[in-house]
């Protein structure tokens, strides 16, 4: 069964910027149809609510929008699209005052009552705003207080499986859904449409992003034609809980500062390895530390559940316990006593910087589509920031919010679909109905473990291409593995399944573009190649998908605003003030 | 990991005229109750239903009644709830049960509103931050309850819910509290006026479940006194 609806304005995902595009596009025309469409319930679900550092923004006098630019473009590698790093640094200022002032954020203060900016590692100012070690609940409670307030239409728990073109096929008509809890679907037209559903690369076997997460968006968007860009930059965060195979606790972040405060990596035999790997220890950046730990779990050096531990009782077990309570209460539920044992850690898949390629503008190639927040690329390049992904979230999606309704206003008539379209698309979903049932867990395991082992921290040619093989087997297999339970109602088997297909579509990109890249650049390393190359000869990888296949090109960066060896600022970009003299 | 033993679940099926049925799912050292859960889901039985999503005490996403009291399941360590390896897993009680072990939390959230759970504002982006002393009063009062990631199991632990279904409930209030000790916020009066109506503050029988059951350890129950006392305050004064 198809219900159908309209909307002015549709909105996939309710993080940072689904609800900054709500807010801003109804402030900017309260006429308007909003509608927010999100898999879990409203702001419950994502990952903004999950940031636990805080948000970048040069407010503190002595830091610039340009320094900011500088340490967003040299922790890029030289990868970000510029006019995009640019828009970012300069729209988180005037965010961090909306956040505020507007939607009722209240932000840790110094003694002095003003705002408190704490150090983020790879920047040269301390420009970290933060509310504890808890600042994406704070964001995105408030955020999601506002939408509720206001006659904004809510689609809760219903997934969006596919982008549903003209009969033409040269702009958007809307967007395919189910809804999870009646099993049915639902097709909504819409004038404008915001793909927001966020990436997280849970197709690793140690991730950290929330648990509904399974690169929908990106998968969509690849399906509709849309070009990815960077699709190889998967930010691994060095120090992954881990708790063995069988607990979802496995794979979520102990935070970074916990090696910022001087925390030791023990290998196996409890002797600590980061200064066989770099002079600055366990303090190094999150990729070096993630390719060491990596490095000593291929050699064996490892804890019972195949990791290594972190430790920090010789900075007091009293201190650790008051200045990382949240951490320190999340190990002890779990069982663990991080302030005075030792817990066992891994490197853990934890952001995409690669997504859809989009405009400062937040359109995109497709009319009628628009891009903010995770499923986009270019933003960070080849590496992203600490603070810079909730920044990144809510400077784009209020932008995308003012952008559609805008075009919505202009816009007369909605856009007709292809009829046969949606019949394929609702086909193509409840496909899995029509096989017999079969081992679906075997098949996730399976693609956690190959992502992992050949798609993963280190690289190289001879894995990456097993890996691309390995990925086509398990589609076949997929297609063969249907669902016990005929019923679609609340089936949380069935989305497992279209989960599955998800990942391995976003997969594919990521080993394709991984393959493509013969250096070794911020989150990606490849043994074979491990130089970062000429920078500015700098390029970027473009995937998309052509038929049933995907095509690679690459592009050059177009440094539009600084080249390598120049520089906005004075001192090194990237490099803690005291360190830059 | 080493499976120790076997834990012995009921787990509710169906909408409210559902019943328990009974699995057997191995016991490890590193588990939590949503563990149990997904193990039953992924492994045993694929038609059950339940919500989550962070997997780590952020979201609010996956209580549920563990062996009588409602709870994060992310978070609640098989080991310390079912020494006897026996776990009861049911919807959280006193909002309607979609399917199995998910229920509807639209009633939970609009009362969040009616109690003018939201920050209104009196400044706009084109202004500086407000400068405000962390340890003044008011922002220790505000700091006091503000980390309540409405996961609802107060509500769900809340007897008056449960006789008046129209009562706005132990989280909406302590997120009104936190909004009156907010010296930025331009709502007092509207909000004071909204929570102090017959299904409000003075419902509360101060029965403090919803202190004793906040996995965060807030203290809504406090929040709730604030109010009244600021309501109190406000009627004597003619400014209600």
């Amino acid at each position: 069964m198809l219900e159908r609806s309209t909307t002015d304005i549709l909105i996939l995902g309710s993080g940072g910027a689904g609800l900054f595009a709500a807010l801003h596009a109804f402030n900017a025309d309260p006429d308007l149809q909003i509608t927010v469409a999100v898999k879990g319930l409203l702001g419950k679900c994502g990952c903004t609510r999950m940031v636990q550092g805080g948000y970048n923004a040069a407010l503190m006098p002595g830091d610039s929008v340009e320094r900011h630019f500088m340490d967003t473009i040299a922790g890029g590698k030289w990868l970000p699209r510029q006019d995009l790093a640019w828009r970012l640094v300069e729209g988180a200022v005037e965010r961090i005052r909306e956040l505020e002032n507007e939607l009722g954020c209240f932000f840790d203060r110094n003694a002095d009552g003003t705002l408190h900016n704490k150090a983020f590692a790879g920047q040269s100012f301390d420009r970290t705003i933060h509310k504890g070690d808890l600042t994406g609940i704070e964001i995105t409670n408030r955020l999601m207080e506002q939408v509720w307030d206001r006659p904004i239409q809510r689609l809760e728990e219903h997934r969006a499986i596919a982008l549903i073109p003209t009969p033409t096929g040269d702009a958007l008509s809307g967007v395919l859904m189910i809804d999870m809890r009646s099993g049915n679907f639902r097709f909504v037209q819409a004038k404008t449409v915001l793909l927001a559903t966020g990436g997280g690369p849970t197709m690793y076997r140690y991730h950290t992003p929330s648990g509904d997460k399974s690169c929908d968006g990106m998968a969509m968007a690849l399906r509709a034609g849309l070009h990815l860009r960077d699709m190889e930059m998967v930010q691994f965060h060095p120090t992954g809980l881990l708790a063995g195979p069988s607990t979802h606790m496995t794979g979520t972040v102990l935070e970074e500062g916990l090696r910022g405060a001087g925390g030791y990596l023990l290998d196996g035999a409890g002797k600590r390895f980061m200064y066989d790997y770099d002079e600055r220890g366990e303090r190094a950046t999150r990729d070096i530390v993630s390719r060491a730990i990596f490095a000593e779990m291929r050699a064996g050096n490892t804890t019972p559940h195949g990791g290594v531990y972190i430790e920090m009782k010789h900075l007091g077990v009293d201190d650790v316990r008051r200045r990382f309570k949240g951490m320190v209460e999340r190990c002890a539920d779990c069982g663990f006593d991080l302030a005075g044992g030792r817990v066992e850690v891994v490197p853990t898949a934890h952001y995409m910087m690669g997504g859809v390629i989009f405009e400062p503008d937040c359109t995109t190639s497709l009319p009628g589509l628009y891009l903010a927040g995770e499923d986009s690329g270019g933003v960070h390049g080849a590496n992203r920031l600490g603070g810079n992904g909730v920044a990144n979230s809510t400077v784009f999606g209020g932008i995308a919010g003012e952008t559609m309704a805008a075009h919505a206003r202009q816009d007369l008539a909605f856009r007709e679909p292809d009829e046969s379209s949606i019949e394929f698309e609702t086909a193509r979903a409840r496909y899995p109905f029509t096989k017999p049932s079969g081992d679906l867990n075997a098949l996730r395991e399976r693609l956690l473990d190959l992502m992992w082992n050949q798609v993963g921290v280190l690289r190289d040619s001879t894995g990456l291409e097993q890996g691309i093989a390995d990925l086509d087997d398990l589609k076949c297999e997929l297609m063969e593995t249907g669902l016990a339970d005929g019923g679609q109602v609340f089936n949380l088997t069935w989305h497992d399944w279209l989960n599955l297909q998800s990942q391995i579509d976003v997969s594919q990109a990521i080993a394709r573009a991984a393959l493509q890249r013969e250096n070794s650049r911020g989150a990606h390393f490849r043994e074979d190649f491990p130089e970062e190359g000429d920078l500015a000869a700098s390029t970027y990888t473009v995937v998309r998908m052509a038929g049933d296949s995907l095509e690679l090109t690459v592009e050059p960066v177009d440094f539009s605003i600084v080249k390598p060896g120049s520089s906005l600022i004075d001192g090194e970009a990237g490099m803690p003030a005291v360190a830059a003299k | 990991m080493p499976t120790m033993s076997a834990l012995n679940v009921s787990v509710w099926r169906g909408a409210a005229d559902g019943r328990f049925e009974t699995f057997e799912v191995p016991h490890s050292t590193n588990q939590t109750v949503l563990d149990v859960v997904t193990y039953i889901q992924r492994l045993l039985d694929s038609t059950l239903s339940y919500r989550f999503a962070c997997r780590v005490g952020m979201c609010g996403s996956c209580a549920m009644t563990v062996n009588g009291r409602p709870r994060w399941t992310c978070r609640t360590h098989v080991t310390k709830v079912a020494p006897d390896l026996r776990l009861e897993i049911a919807p959280l009680k006193n909002l309607p049960v979609i399917k199995d072990l998910t229920v509807d939390m639209s009633d939970f959230f609009t009362k969040w509103q009616r109690a003018k759970g939201r920050f209104a504002p009196t400044k706009t982006r084109s202004d500086p931050v407000e400068k405000i002393i962390p340890d003044s009063q008011a922002r220790q009062a505000a700091d006091a309850g503000i980390e309540c990631i409405n996961c609802a199991v107060c509500y769900a632990a809340c007897d008056v819910v449960t006789w008046n279904p129209d009562y706005l409930g132990p989280a909406a209030l302590n997120r009104a509290w936190t909004l009156q000790n907010d010296t930025r916020d331009g709502d007092q009066r509207q909000r004071l006026r909204a929570v102090a109506g017959d299904a409000g503050c003075h419902a509360c029988h101060t029965h403090q479940s919803c202190q004793e059951h906040c996995p965060k350890n807030l203290n809504p129950t406090a929040s709730i006194a604030g109010l009244k006392a600021a309501a109190f305050r406000a009627a004597l004064t003619g400014k209600l």
